[in-house]
């Protein structure tokens, strides 16, 4: 559905770099466009720290070992702004998180999507897991 | 603009919302962020003109937390030729561009390489707007675009890409990253006050003597004196300049020099001239208007008006770089792509 929306905005003639150009760094000179993942762990911390907040996440890999993995998200303010805080998304969430690897392959990625077991995304706009805006957990 | 196409364009601009709710919905998996539908742009229908509150000790009162957000862009668009889009011309601009914002990248991209706006609100649809039927906040020259860089700017302009060069590449170091990346400044602070692009808030304080402008991205702050004192030496530069100021009737004229030309806007010079207008026309508008003046660079002034809604407090902290990981990361990206760079030209070479 993401590529389709892509597809119509493209074929409108529309399709711009925005992102790129609003971006507080060069996210491709950290993350790897040629190292996709996706991983599937518990959160152990977030930091609501700006220009961006990174998210702690404990990831079971296939043999059984866990590793804490760093993931980029955006600054958190606006979602501040909305009611959201450090309470707000409790240790322990199950997360599945698409993103794509450092380029200097350590445990770090940049999470392009953070997804809930049920599916539904981890902030839609400031609202909370399972509650809205301003929902001060 | 007149009062009259405020009104209207304000209760356009709740529709825009509105509609942009209901199209992006539609075409994403998940449902997104509900714009925030506080879209502010329109005073009051009255046929007096606006008189603004006084602060205690007599200024016309600006206080309070303002956004410049936007999407109009600096420069008129290619093709454009107006100077204001009718309300349906102007719907049409904003959701385009908000839906670039919305989803503008394609997987498996460098584009794509980020987190996602909209799942942390920073989107613009999910603020307030200083909405404006204008198609470009450039007003002057009347084609809406900036005017030529001038042959000293351009000697100027190559001078600063040769030193950038000489100095190695923008990953070698630290001090190669671009200001904002580092950090230091960004955009929103000015002056000229730019639109930030997200978390684009002020808040303005007055006391006797003073009116204090906080940015929110990235944590800057101006102190503007009223007294009338002159203007500092010229061998005391600033980073956002050295502001004076001084009321013209109602209106807040702030004149800055003495930036330090680390930060040049626009590729201007050290030595280039912003001079602000603020003029508060209703209980939620600033009209915001800024003149740059730098023969060094362009041979004619040029003029911007980007006005500030006013938004909800308070101002978060912005203390850009806690715990540093993004500076570390892309200097270890780029050791790590150089040594994997000279192992395959080992090999090739074997």
């Amino acid at each position: 559905m993401r590529a389709k929306l892509v597809l119509v905005v493209a074929c409108a003639g529309l399709l711009l770099a925005s992102g790129q150009v609003r971006a507080h760094h060069a996210f491709a000179a950290e993350f790897d466009v040629n190292k996709p993942l996706t991983l599937k762990g518990s959160l152990i911390k977030w930091e609501m720290v700006n220009p961006h907040s990174w998210f702690h996440v404990a990831v079971k890999e296939p043999d059984g070992k866990v590793t804490e993995w760093l993931i980029e998200g955006g600054s958190p303010n606006q979602l501040i702004r909305m009611g959201v805080t450090k309470n707000t998304v409790p240790i322990g969430t199950e997360l599945t998180i698409e993103g794509y690897r450092a380029k200097d392959g350590g445990l770090k990625a940049v999470g392009r999507n953070f997804v809930l077991p049920d599916g539904s995304r981890l902030f839609l706009g400031g609202s909370a897991p399972g509650g809205t805006p301003g929902d001060k957990k | 603009m007149n009062r009259r196409s405020l009104v209207s364009f304000g209760v356009l601009v709740l529709g825009v919302a509105v509609l942009l709710t209901a199209t992006i919905a539609a075409q994403v998996p998940a449902p997104l962020a509900k714009p925030k539908a506080a879209v502010k742009a329109a005073p009051p229908p009255t046929s007096k003109p606006y008189t603004p509150p006084k602060t205690p000790d007599g200024q016309p009162d600006l206080q309070g937390f303002w956004t410049n957000s936007t999407y109009v862009p600096l420069e008129r668009p290619q093709g454009v030729t107006k100077e204001f889009y009718t309300p349906p011309e102007a719907e049409a601009a904003m959701k385009a561009a908000a839906a670039r914002e919305a989803e503008q990248t394609e997987p498996g991209t460098t584009a794509d390489v980020h987190y996602d706006f909209s799942q942390f609100g920073l989107d613009r649809s999910q603020s307030t707007i200083a909405a404006s039927l204008r198609t470009s906040l450039i007003v002057d020259p009347p084609d809406g675009k900036m005017p030529p860089v001038n042959a000293k700017g351009q000697k100027r302009a190559g001078e600063r890409a040769a030193a950038r060069k000489a100095a190695g590449g923008q990953y070698d170091s630290v001090q190669n990253m671009p200001i904002g990346s580092r950090c230091i400044i960004m955009g929103g602070a000015g002056p000229p006050m730019m639109n930030a692009g997200y978390n684009a808030n002020y808040q303005i304080v007055q006391s006797p003597g003073y009116v204090m402008i906080l940015t929110e991205m990235i944590h800057d702050v101006r102190i503007i004196p009223l007294d009338n004192r002159p203007q500092a030496a010229q061998e005391l530069r600033q980073w956002v300049g050295l502001s004076r100021g001084r009321w013209e009737g109602n209106t807040l004229v702030v004149e800055t020099t003495n930036f330090n030309g680390k930060n040049a806007f626009r590729g201007a010079s050290e030595n280039i001239k912003v001079t602000e207008r603020f003029t508060r026309i209703s209980d939620d508008m600033i009209d915001y208007k800024f003149t740059v003046e730098d023969p060094e660079t362009w041979d004619r002034t040029w003029t911007a008006e980007a006005p500030l809604a006013k938004t909800d407090g308070p101002i978060f902290e912005f203390a850009c770089h806690e715990t540093n990981y993004g500076i570390s990361n892309i200097l270890a990206g780029a050791r790590a792509e150089e040594k994997q760079k000279a192992e395959q030209a080992k090999k090739g070479s074997n």
